[in-house]
């Protein structure tokens, strides 16, 4: 959700709001407003943090002067308050101006007329009607924006404040994409108070983890793709959340989980465990879900948006083999070809999972490149996107690569958190618990068993990668522990390179785990401290797994076994509440499991 | 802006012959030679690929020569350093080919200003999209006078074909056919792309890559644009010649008798 806060002009409350990292910030420049700016500091715009666009709002003023002060101030976004016209708002799309167009919203409100601006302008914003222009400050009635149909993201504005936020975060429409905040934030005209304005962005911020319009969580994300791609992610772009959301496909997909996953998946309390660790520990059974693992979450919503979209076949990557399995899975049921691309490693690694993809119906294809592992299957699998982009749907199955994938698997993925909220309360009475440990490789599960605690001030939420030999041994895949920022896949994250931005070969003895870089939005949560990344070797894990088989009578997944390794390294309190979650059941990893086995006997 | 991109195509407007090689590739130190012998030959525009481990756009031929390329040593620091006296040994345009993330870590800004220096005239940098360079980087694309020339493709609307035009300059890079690099995807069905494109009267002149390999495709190409890109077929030629003069002239000649 992009927050918006308009309407400022003094430097040193500028600075003050720019602190708090909202999104958008901005300035009025009509000169019948009380809040228009007369002596803007260009300079303190230059020195605003990266992640903050600068938007002016200007109301029936000459095309001329709009693109001067657009120019001289280099704003991001014109918003256009008045009754301009659509041929308006081409002339400044055609001088590369990114528009927000605004307009007064009331009963009889034509939305039809906004098809004729909809391609010149980034976004709408929907304002209470006022006969005074440029901010009404007063609330209309959000639900005539049903009527909205429109593929094109909209701020809600007008008198926005503390008072009614929460009404403002229960109203629900797929293209809400920006809340804007003006007057109730005032201490006087164009001045915002701190407090207020810090206030509302952590109330938003914790109802929502969200990227902006482009992608962004923060600084990460994004879309970086060739020219290539731009059809195929822009078609994605445009059209997810009003498929994902709309009514048809919600109650589809809720049945897909349900009757045919198997979903709710348990919550196990562990005797064993909470014994050994003096703590309540949950175990989240993701393992219980159909196929094996959390993966078939994602693959079922995508498969379901192909067909919406008329795809004729899926391709995507694996690395461990789960969201090969969970893909083909999915595929055979909704009766759509099917194309795997696997690093040649990891076939021979996971052989079982190949041949489970097979008997499913799919095609297996070696990504023999690089290490020959989970990063080359994503680059050969986006190569084949590229020379099949019209009829061929790209399933990814991490919350990496361009926007919308990330938010895209999250959403898919959420539903974890969400059962273990509810699976909590019955358990224990409140449902919230005190910690939450997941695995992390591209980070899935992870963002799946976390996204319901997110800022929540109680959870902590622990991500735990795969140090593979030893973080510093430099062979590890421990992304966030050792990464700088970079490119990986289309999106901005942490990822391991070398200083001249080469991406590092990853090493772990779990193949789902095996990759360089994060999902945006863990990087995001990472640096804005909302949760803890840690890292635990090949061995840990490996005697984790042992130990948990042999003391629950479940064989955990390698990548799993990560997130039980560390509860070694914690220290609970006597009352704690623990989940962790286990993203995947073991059977895959038995050839690993027995070499171990074999090597261990041989040593003692 | 002026540079040697836009004074070339005032001169000359049809049958530019284009030709990309990988830096470091085949040995490490070839990047000045190879430039030497393209401009002997008689090519009209030399990208030079600085080399990722990911490159997302290519196929298996830039793949390979990229790979070697960095086990090699190549780096930016490396190329910038071979290329620092390459205006004493010629004056063909050059342009910089690669990926993002490399720029990224050189520093965006330093990546342009020593373009500049040297006498780079522009940059191909596929994964920068349009938005994210008008934001971020073409302040400093702008003051190093560096074109930066942006890809359409089959797939790419009129409307969105308009729009990089007109962020564009130098030359936009035409790719022929739904494809990463190297693919032999016949370009004589593309005769209604091609048109099309044509058809917008865009601003700036248009090169045509991907799939370019011998003189019938370069011809083809050249009936609907300003000239045409080889890259992979060069780098073919590389793998399989040793390097000298009489190779590289060999294979011009081949392309554009």
């Amino acid at each position: 959700m992009n927050i918006k806060i308009c309407g400022l002009r003094e430097s040193k409350n500028i600075k003050q709001i720019a602190a708090l990292k909202p999104d958008f910030l901005g300035f009025i420049f009509y000169e019948k407003s009380k809040r228009v700016v007369k002596k803007l500091d260009k300079s303190i715009l230059k020195y605003l943090p990266d992640s903050i666009k600068t938007v002016a709002v200007f109301v029936n003023q000459d095309l001329e002067e709009v693109t001067e002060i657009m120019n001289y101030y280099g704003f991001d976004y014109a918003q256009i308050h008045g009754n301009e016209s659509p041929e308006y708002c081409k002339s400044l799309f055609l001088e590369n101006i990114k528009i927000i167009k605004a307009f007064g919203i009331d009963e009889s409100f034509d939305f039809y007329k906004l098809n004729e601006y909809k391609d010149f302008c980034e976004f709408f914003l929907f304002d209470t009607k006022d006969i005074n222009y440029g901010g009404s400050g007063k609330t209309f009635n959000w639900e005539i924006l049903n009527k909205y149909n429109i593929q094109k993201p909209f701020f809600l504005s007008g008198g926005i404040g503390l008072d009614n936020i929460d009404k403002v975060l229960k109203f629900k429409h797929p293209m809400l994409s920006g809340i804007d905040l003006n007057s109730k934030l005032e201490t006087s005209y164009g001045y915002k108070s701190k407090e207020k304005t810090n206030k509302i962005i952590k109330i938003i911020h914790m109802k929502y983890i969200e990227p902006d319009n482009n992608g962004y969580y923060g600084e990460y994300g994004g879309a970086f793709i060739p020219e290539m791609l731009y059809p195929n992610v822009k078609e994605l772009q445009d059209n997810y959340l009003e498929i994902i959301n709309s009514e048809n496909f919600v109650s589809e997909y809720a049945s897909l989980l349900n009757d045919y996953a198997g979903r709710p998946t348990p919550l196990f309390y562990s005797e064993s465990l909470s014994k050994k660790y003096s703590a309540n520990i949950f175990i989240k059974r993701e393992d219980l879900n159909h196929t094996g693992s959390h993966k078939l979450n994602n693959t079922l919503g995508q498969v379901l948006l192909a067909k919406k979209l008329n795809k004729k076949r899926v391709i995507a990557e694996t690395g461990a083999g789960q969201h090969g399995v969970a893909t083909a899975t999915a595929c055979a049921l909704a009766e759509i070809s099917c194309t795997i691309y696997m690093g040649e490693k990891d076939i021979k690694r996971q052989a079982n999972n190949v041949d489970r993809m097979k008997l499913l119906g799919a095609e297996i294809v070696a990504a023999d490149g690089g290490s020959k592992s989970l990063k080359d299957a994503i680059n050969h699998a986006i190569r084949e996107w590229i020379n099949n982009p019209v009829d061929t749907y790209y399933l990814l199955g991490s919350i990496v690569g361009p926007h919308p994938y990330p938010d895209m698997v999250t959403r898919f993925q959420s539903v974890i958190s969400r059962e273990i909220k509810q699976q909590l309360k019955t358990k224990t009475g409140s449902e919230d618990p005190d910690y939450v440990i997941a695995c992390i490789g591209g980070g899935s599960n992870a963002i799946g068993a976390f996204y319901h605690f997110i800022n929540n001030e109680k959870t902590k939420l622990i991500a735990v990668e795969a140090g593979g030999k030893g973080v510093n041994s430099g062979k590890t895949a421990a992304s966030i522990t050792l990464g700088k920022k970079g490119i990986i896949h289309g999106s901005k994250t942490y990822l391991m390179q070398t200083e001249d931005g080469q991406i590092v070969e990853p090493h772990s003895v779990s193949a789902g785990l095996d990759y360089p870089g994060i999902g945006p939005a863990h990087a995001y949560l990472y640096d804005t401290n909302s949760i803890e990344v840690t890292s635990v070797v090949d061995k840990e894990a490996l005697d984790a797994a042992f130990d948990f088989s042999k003391k629950e009578g479940i064989i955990p997944a390698l990548e799993s076994a990560h997130a039980l390794a560390y509860l070694n390294k914690m220290k609970f309190k006597k009352n704690d509440v623990v989940v962790v979650n286990l993203s995947g059941r073991g059977e895959k990893d038995m050839e690993i499991y027995q070499e171990y086995l074999k090597d261990n006997n041989c040593k003692n | 802006m002026e540079n040697r991109i836009t004074k070339l195509f005032k001169r000359k407007n049809k049958d530019i012959l284009s030709v990309y090689f990988t830096a470091g590739y085949p040995s490490l130190n070839d990047t000045v030679d190879i430039i030497d012998y393209l401009s002997k030959a008689g090519v009209d525009i030399i990208e030079v690929g600085f080399p990722f481990s990911d490159p997302l756009a290519d196929g298996p031929v830039i793949q390979e020569s990229s790979k070697k390329a960095i086990e090699n040593g190549m780096t930016l620091k490396v190329l910038f350093e071979q290329l620092k006296d390459i205006r004493k040994i010629t004056e063909v345009p050059l342009v910089l080919m690669g990926y993002h993330n490399v720029v990224l870590q050189y520093g965006e800004q330093e990546f342009a200003e020593i373009c500049s220096q040297i006498g780079i005239d522009g940059a191909i940098i596929p994964d920068m999209p349009i938005e994210y360079y008008n934001d971020r980087v073409k302040k400093y694309f702008l003051k190093s006078n560096l074109s930066k020339i942006f890809l359409i493709t089959p797939q790419t609307s009129d409307k969105r074909a308009e729009l990089i035009d007109k962020q564009s300059n130098g030359f936009l890079y035409m790719v022929s056919s739904d494809s990463v690099t190297g693919a032999n995807k016949s370009i004589s069905d593309r005769t209604s792309y091609f048109k099309r494109i044509n058809d917008l009267n865009l601003q700036n002149p248009r090169l045509t890559g991907f799939g370019i390999y011998n003189k019938e495709t370069f011809d083809s190409a050249c009936k609907y644009s300003s000239g045409a890109i080889i890259g992979s077929a060069f780098i073919k030629n590389l793998a399989e010649n040793s390097l000298s003069f009489e190779n590289v002239q060999k294979f011009i000649k081949s392309i554009k008798p």
